[in-house]
């Protein structure tokens, strides 16, 4: 199997191998003689063949970034790398080399055939990302752990696997269990698996593999609640309320706030506590349905608005088409004319009207094209200031709304305060029903601090709701202004400088057409 | 009121003639002088014939076809037809002025019978009829029309709609009477309709109308969509154009339109006079019958006549009827007693309501109209009679209709027309109809449109086929162009749905378009027009999203020398070879051909790129082809200045040569094969030109498998198990009857007897009865004896049991004595049968032995 290091000089893959290579399995005859005076890109090469030339190692491959196959059997290579950069890579042959451990395949995602057979592997492993994979050879391996074949469940488009040659495949259940287990295989080992021979697989395997597609169903379920909860997560976040469904922002007021935590624990604060929750629920409740209808208004708005760009793009698009395509009939008529004439003067007036046609078609072009950006600028203004005016009613109701939490939260802390003063009158008089823990104990010393724990407190809460406010505040702003931003520039500045010059190069082309034909006449008398 | 008038006028002149007539037998009376004998003698000589008028209809029917309701009244029969006598008379009485009512006429056998009994609801087993314009058609074919015989005047006779579809003719009333049958049958609210119509109606004189073949369908307009106006959508570009000229051009427009407009209409309105039917002298006394269908059953949601003629519908305020008399169904009788003056536009079909349809029956199932007590107690005083006779009627039941079921056999109902033909005349159009299979080549239907009225000039004949074994089922030759246009069905070999050549050119190479149904080709091909030098193709849903191939055509190169034959054959050379391509997603738009142009005859290949999304203009790329291309197996030479490219981005990298060496390779590939694909497009067209005329000289019909009369291997294989039902059952007989064939079988079949063998043969076959017969006289009394002597036993051993014996085995004793004296019996009778048939038997067989053909010249 492993041939000898010392009979032949082991290689490494290096530009020269390349070169000479390319140049070997690139165009023929006089294709070649064109390709080779010209060289050839790597990156233009799709498929590539290095057999039977005692590689090494895998290296300087990074420029054949558009490979889609690539052969390097029968080589002596010891490990699998370099291979990251041929994103590409559709088929990959490394049969008949040394390797000892699948690895370094994880860039390669298109991989739909991928050959392995006669190495040294005695474990399937680090293939998670080729989820693309239809054919799979794991031939003459040292593959040992018959159990280790589940590892190819996950492998769905696969149809043709070959394990033939391996230690276990000496092992009696060794078919039956991988039709059983890999079921969406229709060839193993070179032979159509028959409906008998895979209903009598999984029947004898059924119990346990009722059990794996269970336990893969709950996975894959989980993963699309997962998915879905991540899209909704995205949605809120793009109405700028997220975190408001719930009683997010009450708890986060707390989780920063000793005092209030420990405070809790006055007599007569949890009742307080539940209704102002709920109030302040409520309220956060109401800005998120808000959000979420907003969002949906300012989508539309923006919806409608690329409608409209594009309705006049087309439209504008169309009349320059017609333009273009009345000017070639045009031409080919003149040309066609051309050929024909002798007369010099003639001629000379056939070439000075059609330059005056093209300086025409110029004008015309580059007024529709003209048109089109005032018709842009005006609406984009328009759109602008609409945009304005959502996200500032947005922010304006929002801080309403978040106003009311503020007075929520005053009213709260007035209350706080009485039943602070009270609880402590208590404390002082020693006249406390029951028994309170010794770190709120700590804060009834005196007047002052319970005051100043009990405003702290406050504090922190106010100080959260400004938060939110300045964030919710600052992300709808910088939306807006991305927004503005990237219209401006795609469809004011980059659609108007590429249309420009395309005008431009259709027009010098035409001019230079019409030199080349006098030039080519110019021979003829 | 009916328009009366003239009627009112023509009875007084009556009445005034009756008077002198009075006058005259007054003289008769008195003595006679001798002057007044000379006189009378004189007179004597002036002898008027009266006019003999035939009352009874020329035509007569054999009674004995007819079962005896045709023939007889049924008491209950009877009864209506007093009580419709006593209306009619009531109604004249009451309305002098009025014509007659048809209410009881005679049918074949001279029978009266009250015309609602006439009516026959049936539903016939065709789906045809269920609607009621198959119904309405096939009584306009079926039936040949009659005239009423003066017009102005009712029918004698009705004729029972069995009848009148066994004669395949009838006059309006007996139209009516059958198609009202059929959509009563159906399910419609049908009614008989008697009253007046113009000439051109009750003579079914269509010579004006247009053909409803001809009436273009309504073209349903797509209202052009409005520009929605959205709220980003661009201003339009600033319009330059004066206001004021525009309005002016504009007003130049109107003024032009409104004149052509009114030129249009005075050419119209002459056209009209020109085309006006002459004035009718009987115009408003014409009787005409049809049938009204009113709205609710059926899902018809408006009332309207149906022509029985013609079998079209017309609206209920039609121009062509002028006044309705009376209306009825299967059920019951209406009068009409709205005003007619104006024809019959305003009239109002609800006919419970009895101040404008006066009922003959009560037992209506129409909502009768709450009349207000004042009205009511103004009738009162005037018809205290008809109150009377309300009261009457309560009791009486319409009987059932006296007329034989309708029936049409398959083969009648598939001959449509009398003889499976009829021809109609429209305006400056003519359409002739024929019965399916009738004609060879399958046809069933020909309209001859005509640009005059005289129908001498052709315009356009259309053809109708069905059933034909190459799927053509309409040809239109328009004569004034001379293009045919031929359509087919689906099914066809090559797919052809519709086929448009000139006459004068029917063969290949000539101008002429195919259209294909492309879902059922391989190649997409929709539609292929050709000129004699251009080719054009259409095609749908390719995988190389080719979608128009267009290919020019250079005269055939002339041949000097001697023609052969094989000239013809020479394909044109071809100039031009272009195709264009739909959009591939799947391809940048760059690199993605649009437009492929093969220009053969300057060797050279041109290329236009689809435009990308963003921009307006397109590449293209233009390769010369290297000289040697169409040597086989050289090597081609290229270099930079063979193509050139014109590409919209400039930014993008230019291709290199060996791209562009494989591209031009690739190309000069495609150009062969494009070739080949025109070759085979020319081959193809020869092929169905040709398939076409084997076909037209063919003519064969497609005959369903189920269908056992037309269908002749289905019928012949029919007939031949019929004939081997028949020869089984003959030789069955024959060999039943041949009491020979044992003893002739012993003799050794001989060709021939001879008088001693047939003599022995005879004694032998007699013999053998006798014995056969004697046996079975044994046979029975062995088993006569052989019960008897069970039964004495069973009775010796009762005797000696019968002491110890219990009451039931006693029972079943006395049963199975009861048993064997019946079972003995029947043996005793069958034995004296025997005895009695015997002799007979012998003397049949020996009857029959003499009359054998074998024997028979020996006796």
């Amino acid at each position: 199997m492993s041939r000898l290091y010392d009979t032949v000089e082991p290689s490494v893959i290096d530009e020269d191998m390349l070169q000479k290579a390319v140049e070997e399995q690139g165009p023929k005859d006089e294709a070649g003689k064109i390709a080779k005076s010209e060289g050839i890109d790597f990156a233009d090469v799709t498929s590539l063949r290095l057999e039977f030339k005692n590689i090494l190692e895998i290296d300087n491959m990074w420029s054949f970034e558009n490979l889609t196959k690539l052969q390097l059997d029968n080589n002596i290579i010891e490990k699998i790398k370099g291979l990251d950069e041929l994103v590409n890579l559709v088929w990959l042959d490394l049969s008949f080399n040394n390797i000892e451990m699948i690895e370094g395949l994880d860039k390669l995602t298109k991989l739909q055939d991928l050959t392995l057979y006669n190495n040294r592997i005695s474990r399937i492993e680090n293939m998670d990302k080729l989820t693309d994979l239809h054919v799979l050879s794991l031939g003459n391996n040292n593959l040992t752990d018959l159990e280790n074949v589940i590892h190819l469940r996950r492998f769905r488009k696969l149809r043709t696997l070959n394990l033939a040659g391996n230690p276990f495949c000496e092992q009696a259940e060794y078919k039956q269990y991988v039709t059983a287990y890999v079921s969406s295989i229709d060839f193993l080992d070179y032979r159509l698996i028959d409906e008998q021979s895979r209903a009598a697989a999984t029947e004898r395997y059924h119990l346990s593999i009722e059990e794996m597609l269970h336990n893969e169903r709950v996975a894959d379920q989980k993963y699309e609640e997962e998915k879905k909860r991540e899209v909704e997560e995205a949605l809120y976040r793009e109405g700028y309320v997220d975190g408001l469904d719930g009683p997010e922002l009450f708890e986060g007021m707390y989780a920063d706030d000793n005092e209030g935590k420990k405070m809790k624990e006055m007599p007569g604060v949890d009742d307080l506590m539940v209704t102002f929750r709920e109030k302040f629920v409520g309220i956060c409740k109401q800005i998120f349905d808000y959000g979420l209808q907003e969002n949906s208004k300012r989508q539309e708005e923006v919806s409608q608005f690329w409608e409209c760009v594009m309705e006049a793009k087309t439209e504008n698009k169309d009349a320059g088409i017609g333009h273009i395509n009345n000017f070639m009939n045009m031409k080919k008529r003149v040309f066609a004319e051309m050929n024909h004439i002798t007369d010099s003067a003639l001629l000379d007036q056939k070439v000075k009207e059609y330059n005056k046609e093209v300086t025409e078609l110029w004008d015309k072009l580059m007024a529709l094209e003209l048109q089109l950006v005032d018709q842009f600028e005006e609406i984009i203004k328009e759109f602008e200031r609409n945009l304005q005016d959502m996200g500032s009613t947005f922010i304006e109701n929002v801080q309403g709304y978040l106003s009311q939490c503020r007075d929520l939260e005053n009213n709260h802390h007035e209350r706080m305060l009485e039943i602070a003063i009270v609880t402590l009158e208590k404390v002082v008089k020693n006249e406390l029903d029951d028994e309170i823990n010794d770190d709120l104990r700590n804060l009834f010393v005196d007047k002052d601090t319970i005051i100043n724990a009990v405003t702290s407190s406050h504090d922190v809460h106010l100080l959260k709701i400004d938060n939110k406010e300045d964030d919710m505040v600052t992300r709808i702003n910088g939306w807006m202004k991305n927004t503005i931003e990237k219209i401006h520039y795609e469809q004011e500045v980059k659609r108007n400088r590429e249309r420009v010059a395309e005008i431009n190069n259709l027009i010098d082309h035409l001019r230079e057409e019409i030199e080349n034909l006098e030039v080519l006449q110019g021979t003829g008398y | 009121m009916a328009d009366t008038e003239p009627a009112v006028e023509t009875e007084n002149t009556q009445e005034t003639l009756k008077e002198e007539d009075e006058e005259d037998e007054v003289k008769d009376v008195e003595e006679l002088s001798e002057d007044a004998e000379a006189f009378k003698e004189e007179l004597a000589k002036i002898v008027v014939h009266p006019p003999t008028i035939d009352l009874t209809p020329k035509e007569t029917f054999d009674p004995a076809e007819f079962p005896s309701s045709y023939k007889e009244n049924l008491p209950n029969e009877n009864l209506v037809l007093q009580f419709a006598e006593n209306f009619r008379r009531q109604f004249v009485h009451l309305y002098r002025d009025r014509k007659p009512l048809l209410l009881n006429p005679v049918n074949e056998c001279f029978v009266e019978k009250f015309v609602c009994t006439t009516i026959r609801p049936t539903q016939l087993e065709y789906k045809e009829l269920y609607d009621w314009d198959g119904a309405a058609e096939f009584v306009a074919d079926y039936l040949n029309f009659e005239t009423l015989e003066p017009p102005f005047e009712l029918p004698k006779r009705l004729l029972s709609p069995t009848t009148v579809l066994k004669r395949q003719k009838g006059n309006c009333f007996e139209y009516s009477t059958l198609l009202c049958s059929l959509l009563i049958g159906a399910g419609y609210d049908a009614y008989v309709v008697s009253g007046y119509a113009t000439r051109e109606v009750c003579l079914a004189d269509e010579s004006r109308e247009i053909c409803p073949l001809l009436k273009k369908k309504e073209e349903i307009k797509e209202e052009a969509k409005k520009k929605e106006l959205k709220k980003y959508t661009v201003k339009p570009p600033k319009d330059l154009q004066s206001k004021f000229e525009l309005k002016q051009a504009a007003k130049a427009k109107a003024e032009k339109d409104k004149e052509d407009a009114k030129h249009r209409t005075e050419e119209e309105q002459r056209q009209a006079e020109l085309e006006k039917p002459p004035p009718d002298p009987l115009y408003g006394l014409r009787i005409h019958s049809w049938v009204i269908v009113l709205h609710g059953k059926r899902e018809v949601p408006e009332s309207f006549f149906v022509e029985p003629f013609t079998g079209l519908s017309h609206p209920v305020d039609s121009s062509n009827y002028q006044g309705i008399e009376s209306v009825w169904n299967h059920v019951n009788f209406w009068v009409n007693m709205q005003d007619c003056s104006e024809g019959v536009q305003n009239l109002s079909y609800d006919l419970g309501d009895c101040t404008k349809w006066e009922y003959m029956f009560p037992n209506t199932d129409k909502p009768l109209l709450q009349i207000p007590e004042a009205e009511e107690d103004i009738m009162d005083g005037l018809d205290d009679e008809e109150e009377n006779a309300e009261e009457q009627e309560k009791q009486l039941d319409l009987p059932p209709t006296w007329v034989e079921p309708i029936k049409i056999s398959k083969k009648d109902f598939e001959m449509r027309c009398p003889q499976g033909k009829k021809n109609k005349l429209y305006k400056r159009a003519k359409l002739e109809k024929f019965a399916h299979y009738l004609m060879k080549d399958g046809l069933v239907s020909r309209l001859s449109v005509y640009s005059d009225r005289e129908l001498t000039d052709m315009v356009m004949t259309r053809e109708y086929f069905e059933h034909r074994e190459d799927k053509l089922y309409n040809r239109v030759h328009n004569h004034q162009t001379t293009w045919i246009t031929e359509y087919f069905a689906p099914g066809r070999a090559k797919c052809v749905k519709e086929h448009q050549y000139k006459a004068s050119t029917p063969g290949p190479e000539s101008e002429r378009t195919m259209l294909f149904y492309a879902e059922a080709r391989v190649d997409g091909l929709m539609k292929r027009m050709e000129t004699p030098s251009e080719m054009t193709e259409h095609f749908e849903n390719r995988d190389d999203f080719l979608y128009f191939k267009h290919t020019e055509f250079g005269k055939k190169p002339k041949k000097f020398g001697p023609q052969d034959k094989s000239s013809g054959q020479e394909p044109r050379p071809i100039l031009k070879m272009q195709m264009k391509y739909h959009r591939n997603k799947n391809k940048k738009a760059n690199d993605d051909i649009a437009e492929l142009v093969y220009l053969c005859s300057e060797d050279k290949i041109q290329i236009t790129y689809h435009t990308e999304d963003k921009r307006i203009a397109s590449s293209t790329r233009e390769f010369l082809k290297p000289h040697n291309w169409d040597e086989k197996g050289a090597t081609l030479t290229f270099s930079g200045d063979m193509q050139q490219t014109f590409q919209v981005d400039p930014n993008l990298p230019s291709n290199k040569q060996v791209e562009m060496y494989e591209m031009l390779l690739s190309l000069l590939e495609q150009e062969g094969t494009c070739m080949e694909g025109v070759r085979e497009s020319e081959e193809e067209v020869r092929e169905i030109l040709e398939d076409r005329i084997r076909e037209e000289a063919a003519e064969e019909l497609d005959i369903s498998v189920y269908d056992t009369e037309r269908n002749e291997k289905a019928k012949k294989h029919r007939k031949d198990l019929e004939r081997q039902q028949l020869e089984e059952k003959m030789r069955k007989q024959e060999m039943e009857i041949d009491y020979l064939a044992p003893f002739l079988a012993q003799i050794g079949d001989p060709e021939k007897i001879t008088r001693q063998q047939a003599y022995k043969l005879k004694e032998d076959c007699l013999m053998d009865l006798k014995q056969r017969l004697i046996d079975k006289a044994n046979l029975i009394q062995a088993r006569f004896e052989k019960e008897t002597q069970k039964l004495q036993k069973k009775q010796a051993w009762y005797q000696q049991n019968q002491v110890n014996m219990l009451k039931d085995d006693e029972e079943a004793y006395l049963e199975y004595c009861s048993q064997a004296m019946f079972r003995i019996h029947i043996l005793e009778l069958r034995l004296n049968r025997h005895k009695d048939q015997a002799p007979h038997k012998y003397m049949m067989l020996e009857q029959t032995l003499r009359q054998d053909p074998r024997l028979a010249e020996y006796f």
